[in-house]
């Protein structure tokens, strides 16, 4: 890979970034409803009003408003929590740790499972075993997650019979199977839809690529058909199922917000959720920036694999 | 659309879409019961001969409110769809056709936008724009316009370099023609493809947002809302935040499968 | 043929058929074929003529709505059509090796040469990893690799078309196999590197004396290196013989019309060449670059430059003349004809009926119905949206060529004037041939009434037997109408019996200006002697068949 093609990603990242800072400022400042209104009510006076964004520099021009929040930004300082009178950086911090630990978990998982079952799939098309698991991912990506979430907290979590928690977190300092029987339920549900989409992906490219020239060349070859599927197939399907699972971190980190919500797990969708409830604005914005940073950098990670896995891509 | 009946996925997401177009259609016009009705006596009850589909809390029959629920929430997913195709449609044709710097800071921009999960854009829409379908429905589109615009501006792309599109420019014809019709005609297959499969999303997206109290206000009776409001009953009774649940999901199923048949029938070779 | 030699492969009244929506379509119909140990026996056909079904039969890799129809296929005298997937496995690649059409894709994209070549040894020849790297490096410089332990460490984006397919040839030969089936295996390169596979082949053929079934549409290039020849027309072979024999005293009537449609360069079609020396058209210095970096690439990338298209190239066009340019892939021609048609900015001038242009944005309505163009590819050339009577109104309205109401009138006409019948105005194009839609294309052009009309590659993509009818309707439409033309292609043979002067081309640039008599001159370019030296001019048929002749030119088929 060369030192241009990283330059030149992470020059891109960079201004998608920007543009997302600027997306988010705009919507929080632009948007009817500004942050005075929004901390004194509706019933405030106009003097309260002008006195409030005076103390918070809303007079100022949007630009100038927009400069000193970015440059907060970059130094690690998000201003302070308008409910919570905290740093916002403290108050979102051990948030996104908690979030991002049940993302991992559940990307972990879909990947172990869904690539796999993809496989599967291409590999006996056609056969009741295809036929099966095409009709789960339809079915998984038509259940939104608080469909899935409700259905799972009826069967696993219902008073009469409680195989697991029904919602809360425990720290995984403090004791880490509790950690992780509290995550499976979250991490289910977050995991369903792009196991179904991740698994069905894989399925098309790996039958396209089943039936390419090469492949047909070294079945030609007579080379086992064994080593056709793990040597010659699969790498060259895994590289597109990457950019599907890179893509699909985007989705992931929507439906935290839906499922942390559910399952009370203290992370930045719940953190968010309740940001939105009481127009805390610094909160909101810190949130969002950071789901989009995580999502961006996740898929320069991921375009950098692929640049590894994939010869053609690192000179390019 | 015959070809879109013979695969079995596009018989099937036909099957379910009229399903799902005849309740939305009739639904209110057939339900057996006033779905604002409470029936005390029969609160939170399973399916019976009575209540085909079971009561919520308030001893509301869930087929009937269901069934009246059905036109809003497909509307909701048809119109948010329908907003933000059109408006992504105009700015990634517009791009596409322009080339060039115009054509690149879009792009730019629209890659920002792109880069926030989807939930997410339309949450922090929907909160500043205030609750309820409307905004609901605005906010979707909105979020659904930067990438209907980068679909429709690679279709735009892959038609522009045709050897047909070429001619027409050797020819001399005005952009107006070329644009309308040598380029359009031909890209916008692709786009009606996408689409279909966007409206599950719509549907699924407005629920969620119902579910979390920032779409539909009760007592409407949209689906995602219907789940929310029985949340705090679905031990007692699973089947009332079950059949909402369930409906949303067939309507998405639906269309989602009848997307991919059609995409196979614009594109017959991902048939095998 | 003795019998006491078996033969390497025998297919004796095979059949072969497909299950479509349609109903069963047979393919293959009672296919008898030979093949003798150290023979090679071409296979020639046009597209759907079923040959490469009869690859895929003898090597028993079928679709899955195939089925065996009938009759046997025997390698060495044991029945291929009973084997199981094991035995199969276990002879493919050690007994029957395949070449294929594009080593672009038959190459897996992720895998070294190296190791796409070792593998076949390590699975049949059982050695260990590094006496296969080793082998293999021997393999290759048989193939005339120069450096065959580079080669081995590369990918296969990283190795020139001519090398990757030498790597499959080296697979292919790589256990001295019985028999090789070679699918078109110089179609996918250009003319020069054809003609170096082409000599590898004879190479090897001598020192291996393996058997070789050749698949080709092309009869011209059979002639040069086939001992058997069978023709196969819709699933049937309807000739076989020794390649002389099959040459000048082909018996059945599409062989026939298979080597009419060869094209000869003492077969002159031109229209007589212009008297005068002034010129329509004159390009002056034209200069094409591709994707200029933006700044922050030249800023990353100290090496990122414009790729060049075409470099200074100057030539003319006399009134009803054809000029030829010829040329390999990414030589230019094509770079050309979009400059002149304003489909890409250039550089330099374009002088056109004592006017002078500066810039594309300077082409106006006159010019551009005066120099009209047509493409390669007839798929992609006509909207499939609109009709073929829209398609061919269009430049009639665009221009005001005649009133609104006679404009149908017209299209009909035009219809006619390419031998379609006039009921074509209804239909769209998906439901014409490559042929036809190639001549809606060209009657498109005609409809301006242009002075000057470029043709790019417009044969390339076609069949030999529609090719010749094609360059006959141009020829012709040329001779009524008095415009000059512009005629791109890579096929020397065919050129020199249309163009009046050729021009070549060779990475960008002009390298050679001639009249076509002057050919074979002495004083021609050495890259326009290699290219002609590259692709010999078929066998002389003794006697032009009037009869095929005339039938390419009614060209109902095409």
């Amino acid at each position: 890979m060369s030192l241009a093609y990283l330059l030149r990603r992470l020059g891109a990242v960079l201004i998608v970034l920007c543009v997302v800072s600027v997306t988010v400022f705009a919507i929080t400042a632009v948007l009817p409803g500004n942050a005075a209104l929004m901390i004194l009510g509706e019933n405030a006076s106009a003097e309260n009003l002008a006195a409030m964004e005076r103390q918070l520099g809303l007079d100022r021009p949007v630009v100038v408003q927009y400069f000193d929040w970015i440059s907060g930004v970059v130094q690690g300082d998000f201003g302070t929590s308008l409910r919570l009178q905290l740093p916002v950086s403290q108050v979102v911090g051990e948030a996104f740790w908690n979030s991002m630990s049940l993302a991992v978990i559940a990307l972990v998982a879909v990947t172990l499972i869904a690539i796999p079952m993809g496989t599967f799939a291409a590999l006996k098309r056609g056969s009741i075993w295809d036929l099966f698991i095409g009709l789960f991912s339809y079915v998984g990506t038509a259940l939104p997650e608080f469909v899935t979430a409700t259905l799972l907290l009826v069967f696993f979590a219902a008073p009469s019979r409680q195989y697991l928690p029904a919602g809360g977190f425990v720290a995984p300092g403090e004791d880490l199977s509790g950690f992780f029987v509290h995550a499976i339920l979250p991490a289910t549900t977050l995991g369903l839809i792009l196991m179904a989409h991740i698994s069905r992906q894989v399925r098309s490219e790996l039958a396209d690529v089943l039936s390419s020239d090469f492949v047909r060349a070294a079945r030609l070859k007579g080379i086992p058909e064994g080593r056709v599927i793990r040597r010659h197939a699969l790498p060259n399907s895994l590289t597109p199922a990457i950019a599907v699972i890179s893509l699909d971190i985007g989705y992931l980190l929507g439906g935290i917000i839906v499922v942390e919500e559910i399952f009370a797990w203290p992370g930045l969708g719940r953190l968010l959720i309740y940001a939105l409830q009481n127009r805390d604005l610094p909160v909101i914005q810190a949130v969002t920036l950071l789901l989009a940073v995580v999502y961006a950098l996740s898929n320069l990670v991921a375009d950098i694999v692929i640049a590894k896995l994939d010869p053609r891509v690192r000179y390019a | 659309m015959p070809r879109a009946l013979k695969s079995p996925t596009g018989l099937i997401g036909t099957v379910l879409l009229l399903i799902v177009f005849t309740a939305a259609l009739f639904g209110p016009l057939i339900a057996p019961y006033d779905p604002q009705l409470f029936h005390v006596q029969a609160r939170l009850q399973g399916p019976s001969r009575e209540f085909w589909l079971g009561t919520d809390q308030y001893g509301r029959d869930l087929l009937s409110r269901l069934l009246n629920g059905a036109p809003a929430t497909v509307l909701f997913g048809l119109g948010a769809t329908v907003l933000g195709v059109g408006a992504g449609s105009i700015i990634g044709v517009i791009a596409g056709v322009a080339g060039g710097r115009t054509d690149s800071i879009v792009m730019r921009i629209l890659d920002g936008m792109l880069a926030m999960p989807e939930l997410l854009f339309t949450l922090l829409i929907v909160s500043f724009l205030g609750g309820g379908t409307a905004q609901a429905m605005l906010a979707v589109a909105v979020t659904f316009t930067p990438g209907m615009a980068r679909i429709s501006r690679s279709a735009v792309l892959s038609v522009r370099t045709r050897e047909y599109v070429l001619a027409a420019q050797a020819r001399g014809e005005s952009q107006a023609w070329i644009v309308g019709r040598e380029v359009l005609p031909n890209a916008v297959a692709p786009i009606i493809v996408e689409a279909t499969i966007r409206v599950s999303f719509a549907i699924m997206i407005g629920a969620t947002l119902g579910f979390l109290g920032l779409g539909a206000q009760p007592p409407s009776t949209e689906w995602g809302l219907m789940v929310a409001e029985a949340r705090q009953f679905m031990f007692r009774n699973p089947w009332c935040v079950a059949v909402p649940g369930l409906a949303i999901a067939i309507t998405a199923m639906g269309f989602n499968l009848f997307g991919d048949a059609l995409r196979d029938v614009f594109d017959p070779k991902r048939n095998h | 043929m003795s019998a006491l030699i078996r033969p390497v492969l025998e297919i004796h009244k095979y059949s072969l058929s497909y299950r479509t929506d349609a109903g069963e379509v047979m393919a293959l119909k009672d296919v008898d074929l030979k093949i003798q140990k150290g023979e090679t026996h071409a296979l020639v056909g046009e597209s759907g003529s079923g040959k490469s079904s009869l690859a895929w039969a003898v090597t028993r890799y079928l679709a899955e709505n195939a089925r065996d129809a009938g009759g046997a296929i025997l390698l060495s005298g044991e029945d291929m059509i009973g084997k199981s997937r094991a035995e199969l496995e276990a002879l493919r690649g050690k007994r029957i090796a395949m070449v294929f059409q594009d080593p672009a894709s038959s190459l897996n994209p992720t895998m070294r040469l190296g190791e796409q070549l070792a593998e076949v040894l390590i699975r049949h020849r059982g050695l260990s990893k590094a006496e296969a790297w080793k082998e293999g490096e021997a393999a290759l410089s048989r193939t005339g690799i120069a450096k065959p332990a580079q080669m081995m460490q590369r990918f296969p984006h990283e190795a020139s078309g001519g090398e990757k397919q030498r790597v499959v040839i080296a697979a292919a030969y790589a256990c001295n196999p019985e028999l090789i089936i070679f699918d078109e295996p110089t179609t996918a390169l250009d003319i020069l590197t054809a003609n170096q596979i082409l000599d590898l082949f004879v190479k090897l053929r001598e020192e291996t004396g393996v058997a070789a079934l050749y698949i080709s549409h092309d009869l011209g290039l059979v002639s040069r290196i086939a001992d058997r020849v069978s023709v196969i027309h819709k699933g049937k072979i309807v000739e076989t013989g020794p390649v002389e024999e099959v040459f000048h005293r082909p018996q059945d009537p599409y062989t026939r019309r298979l080597l009419a449609a060869l094209p000869r360069p003492e077969d002159r079609l031109a229209v007589s060449a212009p008297s005068t020396d002034a010129a329509i058209f004159r390009a002056e210095g034209i200069t094409v670059e591709y994707g200029k970096p933006g700044f922050l690439t030249r800023l990353l990338d100290k090496n990122a430059a414009a790729h060049v298209g075409a470099r200074d190239i100057s030539l003319k066009v006399r009134p009803g003349e054809l000029l030829g340019i010829v040329g390999e892939s990414g030589s230019g021609k094509s770079t050309i004809a979009k400059a002149a048609t304003g489909l890409h900015p250039f550089a330099g001038a374009v002088e056109f009926d004592g006017r002078r242009f500066n810039r594309r944005e300077d082409f106006d309505r006159a010019y551009r119905r005066d120099v009209q163009i047509v493409f390669q590819h007839p798929d992609a050339s006509l909207n499939p949206r609109e009709t073929i009577g829209g398609i061919l109104s269009r430049p009639l309205k665009l221009y005001n060529i005649v009133p609104r109401a006679e404009v149908a009138k017209r299209v009909a006409e035009l219809l006619e004037m390419v031998l379609l019948p006039r009921e074509f105005a209804q239909r769209y194009p998906h439901q014409l041939s490559g042929g036809e839609k190639q001549r809606v294309a060209i009657a498109r052009a005609f409809a301006a009434e242009p002075k000057l009309v470029i043709c790019d590659e417009i044969t390339a993509a076609l069949d030999v037997s529609v090719q010749a009818a094609v360059a006959r309707l141009l020829v012709d439409l040329q001779e009524r109408s008095g415009a000059a033309c512009i005629f791109i292609t890579h096929d020397l043979n065919l050129i020199r019996q249309l163009a009046h002067r050729i021009v070549v081309m060779q990475r960008g640039e002009l390298v050679d200006t001639f009249d076509v008599e002057e050919a074979e001159s002495p004083e021609r370019a050495p890259y326009t002697r290699a290219l002609l030296d590259a692709l010999p001019v078929p066998h002389d048929v003794t006697e032009v068949d009037h009869q095929a002749r005339d039938f390419l030119t009614e060209g109902p088929t095409a």
